[in-house]
Formats: structure tokens, sequence, C-alpha cells
């Protein structure tokens, strides 16, 4: 991201798309839990609501946090935090067996 | 060891002029102290509401014949909620860009915005509650997912609860100046870090907690 | 600042202007006096503890021990743990890096100095909170079991014991659940722990995150991250492991606590909950949190050594890049505390391994601070022979934790004297030697006074001896089987004669620190005048006045090499050895005249009162927690908040910067103070 950093910053119009597109977003994601309750997507749900998730995380982060325009070094924090949060409590919960959740 | 004697030159700028003291607070890395700070605590968060996270996907399906969440999630309901917070971080960012072009009366108004919708969220989430005790019979203590499902999400309403008095703030400090000066510009740039953030572990919360851990 | 000052001065949120006494104290936003404050409490903590841990050890003196009763005995190891670790190591090590911190990179203070104030505060009330539980505790037994015959079973404890330490917190510090849960546990002492240490959490987060903007932010010119001294960058991985590691326990806490004051099945396993939930969370903290614990001393002892070696450090960036690697890997390593809690072989044979790395980067700094002292000139003084005792004890109590990463060995180990033993060579031969070490070392930077060092080497023999007599046969007798949180052990177990060893050996450790206290006294009165600097030091904290003047640097300081000061006052002659440049005492005497002259106006971060008033709004709420189902906790409830808010909302609205007022500048060793700055 560091190569956009000081890239010049969104205009009011841009939020307003980038709210759009999350709310589009989101609203596929519920569709999929509807469309997985009808028809059973054999767990194909799973990923795919976890990726548009992500994008919507990213999307967030990125513009309306600005973290896209600010110096690499904070990404990095930030990144750190989420990384070591993914990695402890995904070792923990396969300490105990437990992706239940997910089938 | 010779190596470490040397003395590295070069890359210094020349002894400055002292005479003036007066910034105290210079920042190395050249972002704000506080900035910084609101950043580093923000991803110390991760593991806190990552704990949490863990907590319901580990419990969440230990019902011991009573009802637990996955039974009960009123989907239509909580999309619109989330749809809520996610539009309560549009306006805040807007709030954010009116003080960056100078526009006040701009700001107050998104603040307000901001701080309505996360009420709206809050409130939202206290009826949800409200619904799960009474008519779905689902108590803090009937059994772990439950309780993992109330302290998650109360945690998270928690957090909103703290943002909506911050913005609140923000806004009194608006109409009592009729601006925001130099120094509460930083103040709604913080605030609205931790805003965003917030939503996002929500994005995060309801993808997995309500969408996937729905029965 | 444009409209703070256009905003009328309001009398109530005037700044406070003391500068002595004990509003001073109170209000005060100096880094500086806030270390010292630290340092005190935590002195006082240590006594505390030190007092538990001489109460267990006449319990332990021989077979059949009736000095305490079963109850006593548990909530004497349960404070003795919780005191140490949280009450003493803890914040002797945050007063060393808030004194020295911003003097060793060159900053005025810390990036927020009311935020400093703030975490000093949550602390000390935190701490007074967790030890109140001697009003409010009592002995109540556990919810009893039925044995085979159906009478109920709850161990050594009834209603007979009930006495004034039987009332503290019994569940062992790591308060392991259910044990400490509402049926085993019942009574309000753990609900005291478990708040006590969530507001203590409080105040260590707050101030991670303010050393870490500080580390990043707040460096003089010239000082690169890789010419801070090791000291700063220990501090810097100690704040990031406190990051880290702080919100995972406070989860583990939140949830603890609800399971106990509201009934929630975390961790009951009755009700379908899952205790080693519980060992994860708090490892998952708790082994970063050893780390916590060793780091800051592995940075003082990376100050002292090549100071008195009169050799720059060796391999500085190995040290350092081998304490972020702990840093890293002291993450990855959690489940070795939990080998016998029945997690899978995949599991223990992973954890068994990352425990193992960690012996690596721990090696490479041992081997520095050896090759740091080889070929050295050596200057045995106190601060140095505490060093020297800090690397070898803690080889020893590193090697016996290897052996913990050899699962079947560990089954053997677990919860015997052992273990006990193991972690008093790091925690106490390390922590604690190290923490000595630069007691001695930087007490001039406090007092512009040297520790007297005839009394100060008596200190370190008798205590290192004494050290060595308690925790040495703790090995063998955990071998022998001696376990841990036991109040008795039968004459025919033959455990009797080391441990009345150990016994005497706990008796030699209080009279070191008696001589200690003896010499602090002493020396804080009638020391040696030390001068700028007394051991003719390598960074740039001793380039300024002891006492260290209110403003630290009269001229900001610029860097121009790793151990810059050092460089100052020598060059390399042809063979690369050192030699003190002409001018170097000139330059000593110079430093010490223009430290205390400074030319120009200086502005310091005013004193506030509500880093305070906030603070203390936390244990009120804890109160309330514990007692909600009463009117006063409900009450309680309602005031905690009240306070913290109402507190912040004055932090947020109080000026930044106080008018000026000709008649109230202080007239300090030369220059005027004015009240200012930002947090």
């Amino acid at each position: 991201m560091s190569e956009t950093a000081h890239a010049a910053h969104p205009s009011t119009r841009d939020y307003v798309r980038i709210a759009i597109f999350l709310a589009v977003l989101t609203a596929i994601e519920v569709a999929l839990f509807y469309v997985d309750e009808a028809f059973d997507m054999n767990g194909w749900d799973g990923p795919l609501l976890i990726g548009l998730s992500t994008i919507k995380f990213v999307a967030v982060v990125g513009w309306f946090m600005h973290l896209r325009f600010e110096d690499s070094f904070l990404s990095r924090f930030f990144g750190a935090g989420f990384v070591l949060a993914m990695i402890l409590y995904g070792i923990v919960l396969a300490a105990f067996g437990a992706f239940a959740i997910f089938g | 060891m010779a190596d470490t004697f040397e003395i590295e030159e070069g890359a210094d700028a020349p002894e400055h002029d002292t005479g003036d003291d007066h910034h105290v607070v210079h920042e190395s890395t050249g972002i704000d102290n506080r900035k910084l700070g609101m950043w580093v605590f923000l991803s110390s968060e991760f593991m806190f509401f990552g704990a949490f996270i863990s907590n319901y996907l580990l419990y969440g399906n230990r019902d011991f014949d009573s009802v637990v969440p996955r039974d009960i999630y009123d989907i239509p309901f909580t999309s619109i909620s989330s749809f809520v917070l996610l539009m309560s971080s549009l306006t805040m960012v807007l709030a954010h860009h009116a003080l960056s072009t100078g526009d006040q009366n701009g700001t107050k108004t998104w603040l307000m915005a901001t701080a309505l919708l996360g009420s709206v969220f809050l409130g939202g989430q206290v009826f949800e509650f409200y619904e799960f005790i009474t008519v779905k019979d689902m108590t803090l203590t009937s059994n772990p997912a439950a309780s993992a499902f109330y302290m998650l999400t109360g945690f998270h309403g928690a957090h909103v609860a703290i943002g909506i008095l911050m913005l609140l703030s923000l806004f009194g400090i608006t109409r009592r100046q009729g601006g925001l000066s130099e120094k509460h510009g930083m103040n709604l740039e913080l605030v609205g870090l931790y805003w965003h953030f917030v939503d996002i572990i929500w994005i995060v919360i309801f993808t997995i907690v309500y969408l996937l851990g729905a029965a | 600042m444009t409209t703070t000052a256009s905003r009328p001065a309001s009398t109530i949120f005037r700044r406070p202007r003391a500068t002595e006494g004990f509003w001073s104290w109170i209000t005060t936003t100096d880094h500086k006096k806030i270390g010292i404050m630290y340092g005190y409490a935590a002195f006082f903590f240590f006594i505390i503890g030190g007092l538990e841990a001489l109460l267990l050890r006449l319990q332990l003196a021989g077979p059949n021990g009736d000095f305490l009763t079963a109850a006593e005995y548990n909530a004497m190891f349960t404070t003795h743990g919780v005191t140490m670790v949280f009450l003493f190591v803890m914040p002797a090590s945050a007063a060393f890096f808030n004194y020295l911190l911003p003097l060793m990179i060159g900053a005025r203070d810390v990036a927020f100095p009311r935020m400093n104030a703030l975490s000093w505060w949550i602390f000390i009330f935190g701490g007074l909170f967790l030890y109140s539980v001697i009003f409010f505790g009592e002995v109540v037994p556990p919810v009893g079991i039925e044995d085979a015959q159906g009478v109920v079973v709850s161990g050594n404890i009834d209603e007979s014991d009930q006495t004034l330490l039987g009332g503290l917190p019994d569940g062992g510090w790591f308060l392991y659940q259910p044990n400490a849960g509402p049926d085993y546990s019942p009574g309000a002492a753990i609900d005291f722990a478990l708040i006590g240490l969530q507001i203590l959490g409080v105040a260590s987060l707050i101030s991670a995150i303010n050393f870490i903007v500080t580390v990043f932010n707040m460096r003089a010119e010239g000082m690169r991250l890789l010419r801070m001294p090791v000291f700063v960058w220990m501090t810097l991985v100690v704040a990031f492991l406190l990051l880290f590691s702080l919100p995972i326990i406070a989860v583990a806490l939140f949830m603890a606590t609800f399971d106990r004051a509201f009934g929630t099945l975390f961790f009951q396993a009755v009700g379908g909950g899952d205790p080693v939930l519980w060992q994860h969370l708090f490892w998952l903290f708790g082994h970063p949190e050893v780390y916590i614990l060793i780091l800051p001393a592995m940075g003082i002892v990376s100050e002292v050594l090549p100071t008195n070696s009169r050799k720059p450090l060796f391999g500085y960036a190995a040290v350092v890049f081998a304490g972020a690697a702990i840093g890293f890997l002291g993450f990855g390593v959690w489940a070795h505390h939990m080998f016998s809690s029945g997690i899978t072989p995949v599991a223990q044979a992973a954890f068994g391994l990352a425990t193992m790395t960690i012996a690596v980067p721990t090696g490479i700094k041992i081997f520095n601070w050896m090759g740091t002292m080889w070929g050295g000139r050596l200057k045995f003084n106190t601060a140095m022979l505490f060093s020297i005792g800090f690397v070898a004890m803690f080889v020893i109590g590193g090697l016996s934790g290897v052996t913990h990463s050899i699962v079947p060995s560990d089954w053997q180990q677990t919860d015997t004297y052992y273990i006990v033993g193991h972690f008093h060579y790091v925690l106490f031969g390390g922590a604690i030697f190290g923490l000595f070490s630069g007691i001695y070392y930087w007490f001039p930077k406090i007092t512009g006074r040297l520790m007297n060092e005839r009394l100060g080497k008596a200190h370190f023999w008798v205590q290192f001896i004494g050290f060595n007599l308690t925790f040495a046969p703790m090995h063998w007798l955990g071998l022998q089987g001696m376990v841990r949180r036991t109040w008795r052990y039968a004459p025919e177990a033959g455990l009797g004669p080391w441990n009345f060893a150990v016994t005497i050996g706990a008796f030699t450790i209080a009279l070191g620190v008696a001589i200690f206290w003896v010499n602090w006294i002493y020396s804080k009165r009638k020391g040696e005048p030390s001068g700028l600097d007394p051991w003719d030091a390598r960074t740039i904290e001793w380039t300024i006045p002891n006492p260290t003047p209110a403003y630290n640097f009269a001229t900001p300081p610029v860097i121009h090499s790793l151990d810059d000061f050092w460089h100052q006052k020598y060059r390399e002659d042809e063979e690369g050895r050192p030699v003190r440049r002409e001018d170097a005492d000139d330059l000593v005497e110079r430093l010490d005249h223009e430290g205390r002259n400074p030319k120009s106006k200086i502005h310091l971060p005013a004193p506030s009162y509500f880093p305070f008033i906030m603070a203390m709004g936390l244990p009120l709420i804890g109160y309330g927690i514990i007692y909600h189902t009463s009117i006063v906790g409900k009450a309680l409830l309602v005031i905690g908040p009240l306070i913290t808010i109402g507190a912040l909302i004055g932090w947020g609205i109080e000026p930044l910067e106080e008018p000026e007022d000709p008649d109230l500048h202080g007239d300090g060793p030369g220059g005027e103070l004015v009240g200012a700055g930002a947090s």
C-alpha cells in the first residue's frame, strides 16, 4: 500500500460510492444466506461469505479509515494485531478441534 | 569490536539552533502522537474481540437442550441494523471530510447523523436482547452458547455506546465554540478511527456469528 | 492554541501549579516523579509479598507444620504470587521505564504525560483495591463433594478457619477455573483478585501505548532506532507484549468475573463450559507476561555490563534482535504450561519444539553478555555484581526451563517444587537481580548521590547466598515429589531437612533486603555526591546533571552514534583501543554547568488533577460489580462511572496551557519553568 501513500484523498462522491458498494456486498451476503437456506450450498456459503466480509473489512479500513493514504508504518501495526489475533486464536480453536460452526 | 567504535557520520543534520524550545512535542515518524496511539490501541483491540469471537466459535453449538442463539437469530432484523451501522461509517467519514474542507455546519450535521445511526443500531441490539430473553427464553445463563453470544455482542455494544458518547461530546464542542479547532480536528479523526473500527468488528461478527452461525 | 487562549480561564479547570509538596505528587505529569512513585509503591508491595513468602516458609520449615491453617496457606501463596508479579516486578520495571525512557532517547517527557499519570494512578488504585480484600474477605468453604459414604467433603477448609489472612484470594496466581469459580471458591476474595487484575491491566495497557508512541515519536535528533540503548529496545518489546497480551487476559477476567457474579457458564464444566479455555486464555497472556517480567531486567543488564566492562556491548544488533525474537516467540509457547491438561499429542510436540527454539535467542543474549565482559577491564561495583549474578542465575533458570520442553519430563515436574525452583531462578535470580542492579546503577540519577558500596556488596552477597540456599534445593525437593500449593508434607516423605534449609535461605534473603533498605535510606541522605558521570557511562542520560533537573535536557541533544556519550569522551588508537580524549573532563564539567543553566524558557507538561480523579472511579466500579446485589453496590455502579466520565470530560476541556503569570514562575536551579504541553 505504500506506493499509494499520499495519493489524492477521496471526495464525498467517492465515499458515497464506497458506501453503496458496501451496502451491495451486505445485500449479497444476506442473499447468500437465504440461497443456502433454500438450496444447500454444500458448504460453499462459508468461503463466499468470509470472502465478501473480508472485502468489506478492507474497504472500510482502507478508505474510511484512510489507511491506504497513511504511512505504511500504521498498516504494519494494524496488520500485526490482526494477523497475530488470527494465528493465536486459530491455534486455540484448532487445539479444541473446534471449527464446528463451519460444519 | 572495533566496528562499534565507529561514529556514523554524514546523515545527521548539523546542530541546530535550540534557542526556541517551544515545540516540545515533535514526532520522529511524522505521524501525530495521538493518531499513532489510537492505531496502536486499535491493533490491540483485535486481540480483545478475537478472544470473544473465538469463545463464541467454541461454544456456539453447546445447547444442552436449551435455546441457543443460532436457533433464534432474526436475520432480516440484524441485516438492517448492520446496514445502519455500515452507513454510520459513511456519515462519520463525511463529517471528517467536511471538517477538512472547513465546512463546520456539515461537520455538525454528519456528526449528529453518525450518533443517531449508532443509537439506532444500539437500540436495535437492546430490542434483540429483549426479544431473546423474554420471548425466546434465552438468558445469559441458559447455556455456554448464550453466555458467549451476549458477551460478544454486549461488549461490542458497549464499544458503540462509548463511541456515541465521544461523538456527542465532539458535537457539544462544535456547538460551544462555533467550530472545531485544530486540536479538536484531530480528536474528530481519532473518534472516526475508533468508530470505523467498531464497524469492521461488526462486519466480522455479522458474517461469522449471524450468517454462518445460524442453523 | 488560539481557541484555548481565547477561552476565559475558569477557576475550576485551572491547571494545578504546585511543584513541591503533597499536591505536586498527586497532580504531577512529570515522568520522573511518576517513576519514583512507581518505585516506592513497588518496593512497598515487595515487602508485603516477601512477608507472605516468609509465612509460607515458616509453615513448610518442618513436616506437618501448623503455623498457618490450610486456608491461610492457600491465601498466602496466591497473594504472594499475584503481588510479586503484578504489584512488584511489573511496577518496578515501570519505574525504570518511566524514569529512564525519556532520558535515554533525549526527550522532555513521554508522548502523553497525563495518560502516564493516569496509568500510575490506575495502577496504585488497582493494587490497593486488590489488597482491600483484607477488609471484605472471609473464609467460605467450597461447595463440598459427597464421598462414598455420603459425607460432604470440602477439603481442609471450614468455617473454623475464619482468620484475617485466610480471607485473601486463594486460587493460585493463575486462578484456574472452575476451582476459582463460584462453586469451589465462594465468597468475594477471588472477585477482588479478578477485578483487581483487570484494573491493573488497564494501567499497563495505557502505559504500553504511551511507551510505544514515545519510542517511535519522541526520539531526539539523530536518535535512530538502531542507536537506541538496549534498555529502550527492551522497553519497546515489553510494551508490544503488553499491548497484545493484556486484551486476552482482560477477556478471560471478564468471563471469569461474569461466571462468578452473573452466572454465565464459560468455565463451569457442570454447565457445559470448558475449564481448559481458561487455561488457554490465561497462558496466552501468562507466557508473554513472563517475558514482560524478564526483558526489562535484560535491558538493565545490557546497560550495566558494557559500562562496567569499559567495552561496548558485544553484538548490539544481535542483542536487540534476540530481544525482539524472544518477544515474538513468547507468544507461541503458552501451551507448555498445559502439557498435563490433556491437549493433543500434536499440540504437545509443537509446543515442546517451540519452547526449545526460545532458548536460541536467549542463548544469543547470554553469549553476548559474556562476550561483553570478556577481555574488558571489569569494575566490580555493586551494580556490576548484580548484573553478573543475573547472568549466572538466569542461565540456571533458563536451562531448567528448557527441560520443560521435554513433554514426559514436564509431566513429572508439573505442580512440583521443581517448577517453583525454576521460575524463581528466572524471576528472582533474573528479574529481581537485574532490577537491583539498575537501582544501584541509576540511584545517582534520582538523588545525585552514590549508594554505599560496602552495604551494597553486603546486600549482594547475603542475597546471593540466601537466594541459592532458598531455591536450589527446591529443584531436588520437586524431583523427590514435593508438590506445590500443598500446605503440609508428611514426616515419612523425608523432605524435612532441605525444607528447613530453604526456610533459612528465605530469611537470609530477607536480611539482604533489609540491608538494601538501610543502604537506600542512608545513601539518600549521606551518600557520596556522584557528580555528572560517576560510572564513566555510555548513554545520554548521563550527559545531564544529577539529580535530573525537572526539564531533563537544557538543550535538546543531538545524537551521532550508538553510545553517544562514550564517543564524546573517548577516541580510538591505532589498535582500536579506547583512549580518553584530553578534553573529556572539561566536557563533563561543561555539561554539568550547561545542564543546570538552560538558556531559554522551557515548557513542561502542566500538572493535572484529572488522572487521579479518573483512576479513582475504577475501584468503585469494582466494588459495585462485586456487591451488585446490594443497594450500595448498585449506587457504586452509578457513582464510579460518573466520576470516571466526569474526569474524562474535565480532562478534555481543561486548558492545555495556563495563561502566563509572571509571579508564579518557578525559580528552580536556573531557568524558569512554565506549564505547557499536550497529552
